[in-house]
């Protein structure tokens, strides 16, 4: 009996468990979606009505700012991916497999930038490229994301190189390698896992970011996310259209997890 | 004709000091193992050699040429590493390919030399599996094949039995063995292992803390070591090390302790004689030491209560508390009846007594 009543007040906690998850991670991109294809006189009411429509997605689909935004943050994230990453994996390796002063000075570096709030320095960086001419362009963005990244995933890119056994390197420099041929044909290769991995958050970690888009950059080079924010206008708040925008942004994303998650997994595993 | 010369070779880093004056000469041909145990400076001066590590001072050559300053690819070396180091993401064959590619070795060239290297492994069936597919004595005998492939002047060994388990260790060095009979290159072969020491080197050299301890062929190690440390390192069970006075008796040298006191033979105790040494650590093998009374003629008769007996089968190894310390004996018939606490008579062979002056630890010879 009081078995049977233990059993079923853990699956009750069980249950709870399960909603409380569904409530925080499901429940907004549920509301998110219904808001998307309701017309823009049912947003504030999801749960009554029976009132469909694409129209929203037609609707910002035809506004150029949203399709010039998707383009550029992609645009933006692929680039900010390719230079990060080749930033990243050489210092990553030189973390990981020498030592010395100028060594300890940038995993220093790192650590110091790392252990700052991140949005203290963006309105820095706003001043910079004002001052640099550079404001509201793709450079003046695509330096502070490497900027981000490098901090932040040269530490992961140290522990993939520190799991890959430097005897192989070894190997490879008696095999009649160079030093940078070692690293080039013999490291690399084996840290491609991990190098996967980095670049899908590398990806993901750019076509989300906000905070830069919002301060950094203007008209002439809008961000999907901040373009998202300017569906609140004076005149109200167009849950609608942001919501279909939203719907929008979330698919590249979408399937680069779906897709990526393979990699992810076996990478963060090395 | 690749002889390796090592020169007063150091290595220090920053202020440690962790290979002091190594100076050693390899004939060609010749399997000379590296033996000492963790930290003893017998890998690194391995990776010296092969140019993986710095030299502080002093120098190397192999075949005639100063290496110093080489880069490892350029010392026309190979070498096998503990945990076989094969590259993960190539097959066996190219894993065996990759340095004879590196040199711009025609690709029918390449495949015959596979060819005979994989053959003489026994690696035909793996030659598409990657190293993860392979267990530990296959990535090994690939890591062989690898340095087989290119025809180096020198091997080097970097400690290749070491991950392997016990059984699979002693068949992989018999195989080194033969591989050698048949590949006679000059090699180079880190170990901490003894009984990897004594196979297999023609000679062996004995480290400890960065210095040599002693250059010899395995009998000359075992039977003359040269100091305390090489006597205790080499030999198992190890050598029983007992402090003793020597005492002159009516014209006879005596070694004693508490509760014993053993003969030393004529011959043994001139040279003791000439060492002036009067306080002396006695050193002697389990083996040679034996059960019950000896012939008339020889007194080094002791008793003592039995600590300890290990029944192996093959042989009964007992240990017996004399003269303040627990002396081993081994090679004792294993049927033999002893029960621990029983107290028994021993002797000492009296020509395979060591004699170490007790402060210095060197051999009083």
């Amino acid at each position: 009996m009081i078995g049977m009543l233990a059993a079923a007040f853990r699956r009750g906690v069980f249950s709870i468990g399960i909603l409380a998850i569904f409530v925080l991670f499901v429940g907004p991109v549920a509301i998110l979606v219904l808001t998307s294809v309701r017309p823009a006189s049912g947003a504030y009411y999801i749960w009554r009505g029976t009132a469909f429509t694409l129209h929203n997605f037609v609707d910002v689909m035809q506004q150029s700012q949203v399709v010039k935004a998707m383009f550029n943050s992609f645009v933006l994230s692929s680039l900010a991916t390719i230079f990060s990453l080749g930033i990243t994996v050489g210092s990553g390796y030189m973390l990981s497999r020498f030592s010395g002063w100028i060594q300890r000075s940038w995993f220093a570096t790192i650590y110091i930038f790392r252990t700052v709030p991140y949005i203290s320095w963006v309105l820095p960086l706003y001043l910079v490229n004002t001052r640099l001419g550079i404001y509201d362009t793709y450079i003046g963005l695509l330096l502070p994301h490497i900027a981000v990244h490098v901090c932040f995933f040269s530490w992961l890119m140290k522990g993939f190189f520190d799991g890959i056994n430097p005897s192989m390197e070894h190997a490879a420099l008696i095999d009649g390698c160079t030093r940078w041929g070692a690293f080039y044909r013999v490291a690399l290769p084996s840290a491609m896992p991990g190098i996967a991995a980095l670049a899908i958050l590398c990806w993901l970690s750019t076509w989300n970011e906000f905070l830069f888009a919002l301060i950094l950059t203007g008209q002439r080079t809008p961000m999907i996310t901040s373009t998202m924010a300017q569906f609140v206008t004076e005149t109200g708040t167009e849950w609608n259209l942001m919501s279909a925008t939203a719907v929008i942004a979330m698919l590249p994303a979408l399937l680069v997890t779906i897709f990526g998650q393979k990699y992810v997994i076996r990478g963060l595993r090395m | 004709m690749t002889e390796v010369i090592l020169r007063d070779v150091a290595k220090k880093y920053g202020q440690l000091s962790v290979v002091h004056g190594v100076s050693l000469t390899i004939p060609d041909g010749e399997f000379v193992v590296l033996v000492g145990p963790s930290g003893c400076g017998k890998s690194t001066t391995l990776r010296m050699i092969a140019g993986l590590e710095s030299i502080s001072s002093g120098t190397i050559s192999i075949g005639g040429k100063i290496v110093n300053d080489l880069p490892p690819k350029d010392r026309d070396i190979a070498m096998v590493f503990q945990n076989y180091a094969l590259y993960q993401q190539m097959t066996v064959y190219d894993n065996l390919a990759f340095g004879l590619r590196n040199r711009k070795v025609p690709e029918d060239e390449i495949r015959k030399e596979v060819a005979r290297a994989t053959q003489m492994l026994g690696l035909e069936p793996l030659l598409t599996r990657k190293p993860f597919q392979l267990s530990g004595g296959q990535q090994q005998r690939v890591a062989f094949g690898r340095c087989i492939v290119r025809h180096p002047q020198v091997f080097l060994f970097d400690e290749p039995l070491s991950n392997l388990d016990a059984k699979l260790r002693a068949q992989m060095r018999l195989e080194i063995k033969s591989l050698r009979e048949r590949v006679p290159t000059t090699s180079v072969y880190v170990t901490h292992d003894q009984v990897e020491a004594m196979t297999l080197g023609d000679r062996v050299v004995v480290m400890k803390d960065g210095w040599i301890q002693q250059v010899g062929t395995p009998l000359e190690i075992y039977n003359q070591p040269a100091n305390r440390f090489v006597a205790s390192f080499i030999g198992s069970p190890a050598m029983n090390f007992i402090d003793v006075d020597l005492v002159e008796e009516q014209g006879r040298l005596r070694a004693k302790a508490r509760d014993f006191s053993i003969r030393i033979s004529d011959q043994t105790a001139a040279l003791l004689r000439n060492c002036k040494a009067t306080s002396v650590t006695l050193g002697v093998r389990p083996e040679s030491i034996h059960l019950g009374s000896p012939p008339a003629d020889i007194d080094t008769a002791f008793t003592g209560d039995v600590a300890v007996t290990e029944q192996l089968g093959a042989e009964l190894v007992v240990g017996v508390n004399a003269a303040g310390a627990t002396i081993m004996a081994s090679r004792i018939a294993p049927d033999t009846p002893i029960a621990v606490h029983e107290n028994v008579s021993m002797w000492m062979n009296p020509k395979s007594l060591h004699f170490f002056d007790a402060k210095t630890e060197a051999a009083l010879r």
